[in-house]
């Protein structure tokens, strides 16, 4: 058996683990109220078993990880799909970390769905392995990707205790309109996480059906020097079109429910490389995520917040809060020293200047200051415990836009990192 | 809240005005919050901020303002919040162009919003002067909140009394309360083996103790923020041009050229790009296109003689080689050449034609002919050539005389007088393009009417041309400031690491007859706080929760 199988082997192994061990703690909280059983024990039993197969997990990944980094010779963390796994291996040991101090292994409740959505969003994209381009030939490739995924992996945890914290503490079934208004937020919240799970559903559905469709046209843009550049542009569709390209003729396009042209065509200011199939992919993914969570209400018949919460009972609110805090502020010092000062330390070396207002850069940058708030707002006496708890939510949405949302929205010096 | 007018304790401490609890021990000040039951406030002990002047004059006030945490969050999200239309449009400064016209360019690419977000500036965010003028003020309530609070922090926990106020105790978030267990002495004693155990400092006084641990934890932000001031002073010294120098080399495979405004001159030796074997690369890429390195081979001199007369030859000294590379400068004390850019369009050095004979079909020469600087005369053969005129990018302007458009190779063309067989006495003029393409473009033979029936000049052979395969473009820098932001990160990281990783904490023990209250208090993370007294506990057979310990004051 070859090095490379070794890896995907564990790694799929890691995923099964991690899904499994996702399943015993839902059984754990659930079970409680079976009959003929002591709740306690029943809980304490099935969290260990849960930890358990999450540790199995994490070790299996351990070795996915070192496997492709010896067969490939480089630290697999120079793409989309490399750097999304990493960050998952590392919210699963900040998990350990936080669980280490804290005991509270209803944490890992939130930890690995978020692990687990981590790694299939990261294998909707090319997970095959690429050479080095030169720009990423560096030790700093190990040092500043590497710590700022474990800083952001800790920004993570406290937003699973800050999401915990929240479905924890507000009241669902008050009729307040402060209350209904947090209720709401913290569903939608919730949807998103469904549609971005949604995403990951249609791209492997269709993949697995084989779709296909083309479209060509007419494409300009000002390079850096200045001069307009025109040229025709081939889109490949993996999905169904739902939004065609502006302005595109149709070259191909498999026969999807009937359809053989596609409904809609994508709006002109509708910016950005490819901005029809990205349309269409968020379309879809919106669709499939509605579909699954109209799909959930129907089978627990109540917003989905107010299913989760009297699972929480019996969890402190106050230790919740500790948690996500101190996931944040253990995060911090390492976000700072990876993302902002290695970043510019290597970019001083590669680029000639240690700070370039690169989107990425300053994505990290607002990051930075956004979490330097958070640290402040702690401060006063009024900002714990549920302001806290939303922060530490929002500052992950932060988090997930400089990681993804600049590769795919923004071009920088950093797009090299970005999707096929 | 009004301020006591007597801030002098019962315990007979005079403290300074706005003090909360007394320095000394700890108790209530205010009538008010000392008949109430709450937890107590211990930010800073209790101790009064310069800020909180009782009338506070025009410099007080600013103090004030700037030493406001509210202050400091909102100058933070100001800045995140206008930092983001920069980050998302392209920024200015990055168009290298001078097509480039901003006032055109961001309604066509972003539409009107991006013209907007251009008529007000945020096309060249970090240049501008209200981003400047954030940082400034970000820089001032820095220093000022810092000093604001490290003051009254270092007063408060200098000059510590073992023996607090009872009230203070029991309005600790940690308290624990209850029956003496053994003889006065033998507790305090067996407590204090019990934490010093726990790395505490422990000073006590028989009836009371004090235990401390951790407590350069709490200069950590103080730190950090130093280190942040460091790096904010580096960057507005640093605005001064003549400290860092940022400009672009052009060089051509195998030219030497000088770096403006230095007293270097740069060789490149070629540039490359290397591309990944078969070998190399996966399963999957086999035989495909990647590149592993762009590469320019560089030789750095420094000029030693003839520096600046146009006359002679400079007398270059040669200092170091490098193969410079992407993540591989050429750096000398200091001075860098970063790879920027390239460009694979091969430019025409020079050829060695021969001259053919069309009536006798004999060859003569070669002879060389360079681009740059050629010789004034020729003799190939029974010809003599005398240049005329040079173009290095030939053509004809409006008025129908010969011109060149730039002083690059793109459509060498010259001018000789020749004289030889069959040609007049006194010599004829003859065009020569060099380039084949040329030759057919400007249309050479009927230029040269019947003189093109006497001779040809011609290359015979490849290899009688020489060109250069690429152009590298370099990246000059000198940025000596750069070591000060670096101590600046270094300071920031070291407060960071220490305010973040340990944790101040505190224990006082205090025993009124036959009763024992131990308080704790940390400046954060509870949790762990009341695991530890609870442990502590244990070991002098106290057996309690940490939840018990739990005093409130964690609910908002």
């Amino acid at each position: 058996m070859k090095l490379m199988d070794v890896s995907t082997f564990s790694f799929t192994l890691a995923f099964v683990l991690y899904c499994s061990s996702f399943g015993l703690y839902c059984v754990a909280v659930g079970g409680k109220r079976w009959s003929n059983r002591d709740a306690k024990l029943h809980e304490k039993k099935w969290t260990k078993i849960a930890f358990i197969a999450a540790v199995i997990g994490l070790v299996a990944q351990l070795t996915s990880f070192v496997t492709r980094w010896v067969e490939t010779g480089h630290i697999p963390n120079s793409n989309l799909y490399e750097y999304i796994t990493l960050f998952a291996l590392f919210t699963m040991l900040a998990f350990f970390i936080i669980h280490f101090i804290y005991k509270k292994p209803l944490l890992g409740m939130f930890a690995l769905p978020l692990t687990i959505i981590m790694i299939g969003y990261a294998s909707v994209f090319d997970t095959g392995v690429q050479p080095l381009i030169p720009q990423l030939q560096s030790h700093w490739l190990k040092i500043h990707v590497s710590l700022a995924a474990l800083g952001e992996a800790f920004f993570a945890v406290g937003f699973a205790a800050g999401l915990m914290y929240l479905l924890r503490t507000v009241d669902f079934t008050s009729k307040e309109k402060h209350l209904v208004r947090q209720q709401r937020i913290i569903e939608f919240v919730l949807v998103s996480i469904i549609i971005v799970c949604g995403f990951i559903i249609s791209a492997f559905v269709f993949k697995g059906l084989g779709y296909s469709a083309s479209f060509e046209h007419e494409s300009a843009r000002v390079d850096l020097s200045g001069q307009l550049i025109s040229q025709t542009v081939v889109v490949e569709y993996t999905m169904p079109p739902i939004f065609e390209p502006y302005n595109a003729t149709q070259l191909h396009m498999d026969k999807f429910m009937g359809l053989t042209k596609a409904p809609f065509e994508t709006p002109e200011w509708f910016g950005g490389a490819n901005a029809g199939r990205k349309l269409n992919t968020v379309i879809w993914s919106i669709i499939t995520g509605l579909l699954v969570y109209g799909i959930i209400r129907l089978i627990i018949r109540k917003p989905l917040g107010r299913f989760i919460n009297p699972f929480l009972d019996g969890i402190d609110e106050h230790d919740l809060d500790e948690i996500s805090y101190r996931a944040i502020v253990i995060g911090f010092p390492i976000f700072t020293l990876g993302a902002l000062i290695f970043a510019a330390i290597w970019a001083e070396k590669a680029w000639g200047r240690f700070w370039n207002w690169d989107p990425k850069e300053t994505w990290a940058l607002i990051t930075w200051l956004f979490y330097s708030a958070y640290l402040h707002f702690r401060l006063s006496r009024g900002w714990q415990g549920k302001p806290s708890a939303w922060l530490a939510v929002i500052g992950f949405i932060i988090v997930l836009f400089t990681l993804v949302g600049v590769n795919l929205l923004v071009a920088g010096m950093h797009s090299y990192a970005g999707v096929q | 809240m009004l301020l006591p007018e007597n801030t002098k304790c019962e315990c007979g401490h005079q403290n300074g005005v706005g003090t909360i609890l007394c320095e000394s021990c700890g108790k209530p000040l205010d009538p008010e919050l000392a008949k109430s039951n709450e937890v107590l406030e211990m930010r800073y002990d209790g101790v009064a901020r310069p800020s909180q002047k009782a009338n506070p004059n025009f410099i007080d006030k600013i103090w004030n303002f700037f030493s406001s945490v509210k202050v400091a969050i909102y100058l933070i999200i100001i800045t995140l919040v206008l930092v983001i239309p920069g980050a998302i449009i392209q920024q200015a400064n990055t168009f290298l162009s001078v097509n480039f016209d901003p006032s055109t360019y961001y309604k066509e690419t972003y539409g009107t919003l991006g013209h907007l977000l251009y008529l007000f500036g945020f096309h060249n965010t970090f240049e501008s002067w209200w981003f400047k003028t954030l940082l400034v003020l970000i820089a001032a309530s820095l220093v000022i909140c810092s000093i604001d609070r490290v003051i009254p922090l270092y007063r408060a926990l200098n000059k510590q009394q073992i023996s607090k106020h009872l009230s203070f105790l029991k309005r600790q978030k940690v308290v624990y309360s209850g029956a003496l267990p053994v003889s006065q002495e033998g507790f305090v004693e067996q407590f204090r083996q019990v934490l010093r155990k726990k790395k505490y400092r422990v000073h006590s006084n028989g009836q009371a103790l004090l235990a401390e641990k951790y407590r350069f934890s709490r200069w950590g932000p103080y730190i950090n923020h130093i280190g942040l001031i460091v790096i904010l002073l580096t960057l507005v010294f640093r605005s001064f041009p003549s400290l860092h120098m940022d400009d672009y080399v052009k060089i051509v495979d195998g030219d030497t050229v000088p770096i403006t405004n230095t007293n270097f001159y740069v060789k490149s030796e070629g540039f490359n790009i290397v591309y990944y074997e078969n070998e190399e690369l996966p399963e999957n890429l086999q035989d495909e296109v990647r590149i592993k390195a762009f590469e320019t081979d560089v030789v750095l001199y420094e000029c030693i003689s003839y520096c600046d007369d146009v006359t002679q030859k400079p007398e270059l000294k040669p200092l170091m080689e490098h193969k410079i590379l992407v993540n591989s400068p050429l750096s000398y004390k200091g001075f860098r050449l970063h790879q920027f850019d390239y460009d694979l369009t091969p430019r025409l050095n020079a050829v060695s034609p021969s001259i053919v004979d069309k009536v006798t079909g004999e060859t003569y020469g070669p002879f060389y002919l360079s681009m740059f600087d050629p010789e004034q005369y020729y003799e190939v053969g029974p010809y003599s050539l005398t240049i005329i005129a040079k173009y290095l990018d030939f053509t004809i302007d409006s008025s129908g005389e010969p011109t060149t458009l730039s002083n690059n190779p793109n459509a060498p063309a010259f001018i000789f007088n020749i004289k030889g067989p069959g040609f007049a006495e006194s010599g004829e003029n003859y065009i020569y393009f060099p380039l084949e393409k040329d030759k057919v473009r400007f249309a050479q033979d009927s230029i040269n009417r019947d003189l093109s029936d006497l001779i040809d000049i011609r290359v015979l052979d490849m290899e009688d041309v020489q060109f250069s395969k690429a152009t590298t473009y370099l990246n000059v820098r000198y940025d000596p400031v750069v070591k000060y932001l670096l101590i600046g990160a270094f300071i920031c990281m070291l407060g960071l690491t220490m305010g973040s990783y340990w944790n101040h904490r505190r224990i006082w023990l205090r025993i009124d007859e036959q009763t024992i209250t131990i308080a704790a208090h940390t400046n954060k993370n509870w949790f762990a706080m009341r695991q530890e007294l609870a442990t502590c506990l244990k070991q002098v057979d106290i057996d309690v929760d940490q939840k018990d310990l739990d005093n409130g004051g964690n609910k908002t």
